[in-house]
């Protein structure tokens, strides 16, 4: 560079391409902030892209901090669409009316247990609370009966979860919803002295596997996913399905929504509609998530535990309290 | 990730600043005054959380056991892991420096090259190794083999440039080789010692991935986690206050320690050629400490890394989205370390052209930035842009800004040792010869200055490609660099795919810290 | 009897042969200068004397005690010899009473009192006991690092080169104190050093070192009249070298006849005058007629130089030396008062005082 006139110019032209940067991904079609596992939400975009033509971006995170973050730029929020693995993130946006209402005949496709009241969310998919267990260390007969049993002195330094991660947190809102507060915070308090903390599910099946711990609580897929693969982490697993209606039953909805500030809102009302039709319903069947397909006669992976027969307890997700979970949990220490 | 008070810091001799106070331009001025209170903003976004949040909630979100317990995490992991390497890096840098070591040169350079592994992929290779590695001991042993070389530079580059002389005085008035260590050779590398520990100290505080594979809990994990569970909550945002507190105390610290000393040499003539001491039956466990380090240090991650590349084949060589995640690295490096030398520009000029107190206030407000960690950073912009500059939040240029504050003391550093070498009588000539201000600095200083504008880009570079919490942040939607691409893989347990990410991460590290290894070697002179 | 005796000692740097076999007897309580351009093994010399390094092949006997033989060697921290460096090397991360003290043990009662006495040994002044060592000039870092050798009450003391850092002004005042002070502790004393002045006012005995070996040793005296060779004559000081034949203690040379040092007889040889045995006397062209015996000169250069002023004389009467084309017209330099030296152009008549020495 001969001068500082072209120094300055080259700073004003890299300038100028970062302001330019967002507008030409808002222009290239939809933003989605997923916090779906990430694999199969590029199967879900990379299919509605093949079919409709229109270009989805995927911001990858969780359910708790994308919620939270919508919430915070309220209705300047960049994001068209938000899928969760959690309904209590759905719930939180919900409350905090940034949802537009979803299409009819998207919610035609879908059972009303898997869709909010409102219908300002709608299912796209479903998975259930597991006990994973080693099965070196543990025998069939000593298992917990109950998710509470986990809080018995007997189970200290013996069980395992990812308490950062909007899974498991999703479980404590339906334990919340079913046993009350106070019985959620001694719950939670008794938790905090018998189980070891793990940073993600896969971690925590990964741990019970070499046996460094006896269980954990977790998803299911988390199981079939990796026996589809080389079951290098879960070849000494097993599940156990409590059952019973009992809380450790939970069957949790992941949601999709379109948001009220979305300036592609046909593009993305379509979107959803695609993946809680035939074609991202199929992927739920056929691809390596092994998360259960809550579309009407989807069919879930045949090696799944059916969905009817898990006996789950009765939830209702439109009303899972996460702000309300997060303060228990950082009341607890867990957080 | 490595934000941070950059290594040379301590490697440098005492200011430089010999030259006559000289009035700065005023529109210089004005830059660095902008510059700095940008920097500022964090810290004062964290204050003024804390003052909306209400004294009450404050002390109930920072006076609870589960603070407590994170205290005492982050404190023994500092109390334990700073003094083990400056143990290891001292024995290692004399060895490599001052005795008769076979292959000493060699052996100097692998005592350098673990810090083109980011800290994070150490623990991914040692989680591997050993699955069931976790808590206080294993961050204690993973930290000290990723983070010895910070204290190695510094310590090896101040024992080279020690004057052999005083040791020799010594031995003559009657002390043994061990006393002379003690008593000599010790007091003089306290400086070096002290920077280094402070910027590992800072980084022990500042590191996330690190710690969240071998599952021990620090200040920064809890932030995330809190981040990830509330996004920008008050809970997350005083974990950062408390944090920032640490990273003051660990400052105080280093300051009190440090003292107002300088050990400039004494005396004109030149200093005479060190002498190597004769290890004789010590070489052979001497060599074994460096072939331990350098196993644990390179060996486990190029072990892991290879053998999870074997174990992947072909099909983790995704191409697309590998070239995807490389091209967007590469260009926030340039991009992050040419906006961080562009804004240190100003502020180096003035410390060696026009030093005064304004400009060692503005400079200290850099430095104490740069060493907070990259997730308090992050957490203040999101916040900040959300609420008041929402046309600017998750834009290229936000996440630009994030990386100039945490990485521009490196490129300060650099710069000003450069502008140091560049004689202002330069400067002055072209403006003589008709030069106008602006254009004459650009044909003098800082065309002699691009060298060291580089080696501090270079450096700056080397922070952002293993920048992970404040990418995850802040960075603009769609983006995914091979840092997060690797968290990602690795979250998932998918290590085979996430190795092709370690690996590119490394090799493109490798040659910056080969610069950064030769750089230290030209500054003590040899 | 000598209280220090270096014998045939060899030190090799890779293939530079640093120290050739050198041999030295120092008597007790005396002072040895040791000279030589750099680069010619005297540093390493003190170096293998103080222990900091062993020589390959040779003996160091100090008061009986044999410090190296061969390989073998005494570590300097048990040696008991003091050294003080070039430059001082004062502990930069020590007081000034601290660097002093450095050497006494540290629950010593009288470490305080002996630090003070030290102190004002070598004329530092109390106050700078609590300063650090950068905040010293260059002599009174000397005087620290003498001090702080003195200290151990070292049985020999080692000085390399310690006032070439020093102004010329300061040096001498310096050297001379030092020597004083040592000579009042009774202290042996080795001086390195590479200039010559130094080594000639400081020392009993001198050294002069060459290649790493001494090509000649004596008193100062004996040295500066009766060097050895022109190189040692040209090193300590300047030197008028002349061919001549010498015959019953008289040379036949370019400036006639002149006393010499020996009675042998030889047609060729070389014979060296100091340029202070000349004298100058001003004349004229017309003084000069009828007066062959006597030696006359035309002053072609003259340089003021304040004390001294050097001029150079081109001999204009010649008493038929055995080989004239050697000298020439070379012309005489001659170092005079500036006082009143003779200008460009005047005739001047020389005159040689005292014996002028012959080369072996």
């Amino acid at each position: 560079m001969k001068s500082p006139f072209l120094a300055l110019a080259s700073v004003a032209a890299l300038a100028i391409s970062l302001a330019a940067g967002p507008a030409t991904a808002e222009d290239a079609g939809i933003i989605v902030y997923n916090a779906q596992h990430e694999s199969l939400a590029k199967e879900w975009a990379e299919g509605f892209t093949r079919d409709t033509g229109i270009k989805v971006t995927l911001r990858n995170g969780g359910d708790s901090d994308f919620s939270n973050q919508i919430v915070a730029e309220g209705a300047s929020s960049p994001a068209d669409v938000f899928l969760t693995e959690n309904s209590p993130a759905m719930v939180l946006v919900e409350n905090a009316g940034l949802f537009a209402p979803v299409d009819a005949d998207t919610l035609a496709q879908v059972p009303r247990d898997y869709q909010a009241a409102s219908a300002k969310w709608v299912g796209v998919a479903a998975r259930s609370t597991v006990f994973a267990y080693n099965t070196t260390k543990l025998k069939a007969d000593q298992l917990p009966k109950s998710m509470l049993d986990l809080a018995d002195p007997s189970w200290k330094g013996r069980w395992a979860a990812s308490p950062s991660g909007a899974d498991f947190q999703a479980i404590v809102s339906a334990l919340l919803q079913l046993k009350g507060e106070a019985a959620t915070a001694d719950w939670l308090k008794a938790m905090k002295e018998n189980f070891t903390a793990y940073k993600g599910n896969s971690t925590v099946m990964k741990a019970v596997n070499a046996g460094e711990i006896e269980g954990g609580l977790i998803y299911h897929y988390y199981y079939f996913g990796d026996q589809a693969k080389t079951g290098e982490n879960s070849k000494n697993v097993a599940l156990h399905y409590f059952k019973n209606q009992d809380p450790g039953a939970f069957v949790s909805v992941s949601g999709g929504g379109v948001l009220a500030s979305s300036k592609h809102p046909k593009e993305a009302q379509a979107f959803l509609k695609w993946v809680t039709g035939k074609g991202g319903q199929e992927i739920l069947k056929n691809g390596t998530s092994f998360e259960y397909a809550v579309g009407k006669g989807a069919d879930s992976n045949p090696k799944l535990v059916p969905l009817a027969d898990l006996q789950a307890p009765k939830v209702d997700a439109t009303t899972l309290n996460s702000k309300k979970v997060t303060d228990l949990m950082t009341a607890a220490g867990l957080l | 990730m490595q934000s941070a008070v950059d290594l040379a810091r301590s490697g440098l001799p005492p200011r430089m600043r010999r030259r006559a106070q000289r009035r700065a331009a005023p529109w210089l001025v004005a830059a660095a005054i902008f510059v700095s209170l940008l920097a500022l903003l964090p810290l004062a976004f964290i204050i003024w959380i804390a003052v909306q949040t209400g004294w009450e909630t404050v002390s109930a979100l920072v006076f609870r056991p589960r603070v407590g317990e994170l205290v005492v995490n982050t404190g023994l992991l500092v109390l334990l892991a700073v003094p083990i390497a400056i143990t290891l890096s001292v024995t290692l840098a004399w060895l490599t420096e001052r005795s008769n070591l076979p292959g000493a040169r060699l052996w100097s350079w692998l005592c350098v090259a673990p810090l083109a592994i980011p800290a994070f992929v150490h623990s991914y290779a040692w989680i591997t190794m050993v699955p069931g590695l976790h808590g206080l001991w294993a961050g204690v042993l993973v930290s000290v083999i990723a983070y010895f070389p910070f204290l190695y530079l510094p310590v090896s580059a101040a024992l080279r440039r020690l004057d052999p002389a005083l040791e020799d005085a010594a031995a003559a008035l009657g002390l043994g080789p061990w006393r002379v260590f003690w008593r000599v050779v010790l007091p003089q590398l306290r400086l070096a010692i002290c920077g280094g520990s402070l910027l590992v100290g800072l980084h022990l505080l500042a590191e996330y991935g690190l710690y969240v594979f071998i599952r021990f809990d620090t200040f920064t994990t809890a932030i995330v986690d809190q981040f990830q569970s509330t996004f920008n909550g008050p809970a997350a945002n005083m974990l950062a206050g408390v944090l920032v507190t640490c990273c003051f105390v660990l400052l105080g610290l280093e300051v009190l320690v440090r003292g107002e000393e300088r050990y400039a040499r004494v005396g004109s003539g030149a200093a005479r050629y060190q002498q190597r001491m004769n290890l004789s039956r010590a070489t052979l466990p001497s060599l074994l400490l460096l072939v331990v380090t350098t196993l644990l240090a390179l060996g486990v991650p190029f072990v892991t890394i290879g053998r999870w590349l074997i174990a992947g084949g072909a099909d983790v060589w995704r191409l697309d989205e590998i070239g995807l995640a490389l091209g967007q690295t590469l260009f926030l490096s340039l991009a992050g370390a040419l906006l961080a030398t562009v804004a240190a520009m100003p502020m180096a000029w003035i410390s060696i052209r026009a030093p005064g107190p304004l400009q060692r206030l503005l400079e200290g407000c850099n430095y104490i930035v740069g060493s907070l960690p990259g997730v308090v950073i992050a957490l203040a912009l999101v916040t900040i842009t959300v609420r008041i500059a929402m046309p600017l939040y998750q834009t290229l240029f936000t996440i630009l800004v994030a990386y100039s504050l945490m990485f521009l003391p490196r490129a300060l550093v650099s710069l000003r040792a450069s502008i140091a070498q560049a004689p202002v009588e330069l400067e002055r000539a072209a403006a003589s010869l008709g030069r106008r201000p602006l254009n004459a600095l650009w044909s003098t200083t800082i065309r002699l200055s691009a060298p060291g504008a580089a080696a501090g880009m270079a450096l700056v570079a080397l922070g952002i490609m293993n920048e992970l919490t404040a990418t995850q942040m802040l960075a603009p939607n769609g983006t995914r660099t091979l840092a997060m691409a690797f968290w990602s893989y690795s979250g998932e347990i998918d290590y085979a795919s996430a190795a092709p990410y370690a690996f590119i991460m490394v090799a493109m590290s490798l040659p910056l810290t080969w610069l950064l290894y030769v750089q230290s070697k030209r500054m003590a002179g040899r | 009897m000598s209280f220090l005796e270096l014998g045939n000692l060899h030190k090799h740097y890779g293939p530079v042969a640093a120290l050739a076999g050198v041999d030295l007897n120092v008597a007790s309580g005396s002072r040895t200068a040791i000279v030589g351009p750099s680069g010619c093994g005297k540093t390493t010399l003190l170096r293998l004397i103080a222990g900091f390094e062993a020589p390959d092949q040779g003996r160091i006997v100090l008061d009986g005690q044999v410090l190296a033989n061969g390989g073998a060697a005494v570590p300097a921290h048990r040696r008991g010899i003091g050294v003080v460096a070039q430059d001082g090397a004062l502990f930069p991360h020590l007081t000034i009473s601290d660097n002093i003290g450095f050497g006494m043990g540290r629950d010593d009662d009288r470490r305080a009192e002996r630090i003070v006495e030290l102190a004002y040994i070598v004329g530092l002044d109390k106050a700078i006991l609590k300063r650090r060592p950068h905040e010293l000039s260059g002599g009174q870092q000397q005087r620290v690092a003498l001090a702080r050798a003195m200290a151990m009450k070292p049985r020999l003391m080692l000085l390399d080169e310690p006032f070439s850092a020093l102004d010329t002004g300061l040096r001498a005042s310096m050297r001379k104190a030092v020597a004083e002070l040592l000579e009042a502790a009774g202290i042996t004393t080795i001086l390195v050093t590479h200039d010559q002045a130094e080594a000639l006012s400081f020392a009993s005995q001198v050294a002069v070192m060459r290649d790493g070996k001494f090509s000649q040793v004596g008193t100062p005296r004996e040295l500066y009249l009766k060097p050895k060779d022109r190189m040692i004559a040209e090193f300590l000081g300047d030197a008028i070298i002349l061919p001549a034949s010498i015959s019953g203690g008289f040379a036949n040379s370019p400036l006639g006849r002149i006393a010499v040092d020996t009675s042998d007889s030889r047609d060729i040889a070389r014979i060296m005058l100091r340029p202070e045995q000349i004298g100058l006397k001003r004349t004229s062209r017309e003084g000069m007629s009828g007066t062959p015996d006597m030696l006359f000169g035309e002053v072609t250069e003259s340089e003021f130089a304040g004390s001294t002023c050097t001029i150079a004389v081109r001999l204009l009467n010649n008493a038929d030396p055995p080989d004239a084309a050697a000298i020439g017209n070379t012309p005489l330099i001659l170092r005079k008062s500036g006082m009143d030296a003779p200008a460009v152009g005047e005739i001047v008549r020389l005159t040689v005082s005292g014996k002028a020495h012959v080369f072996a």
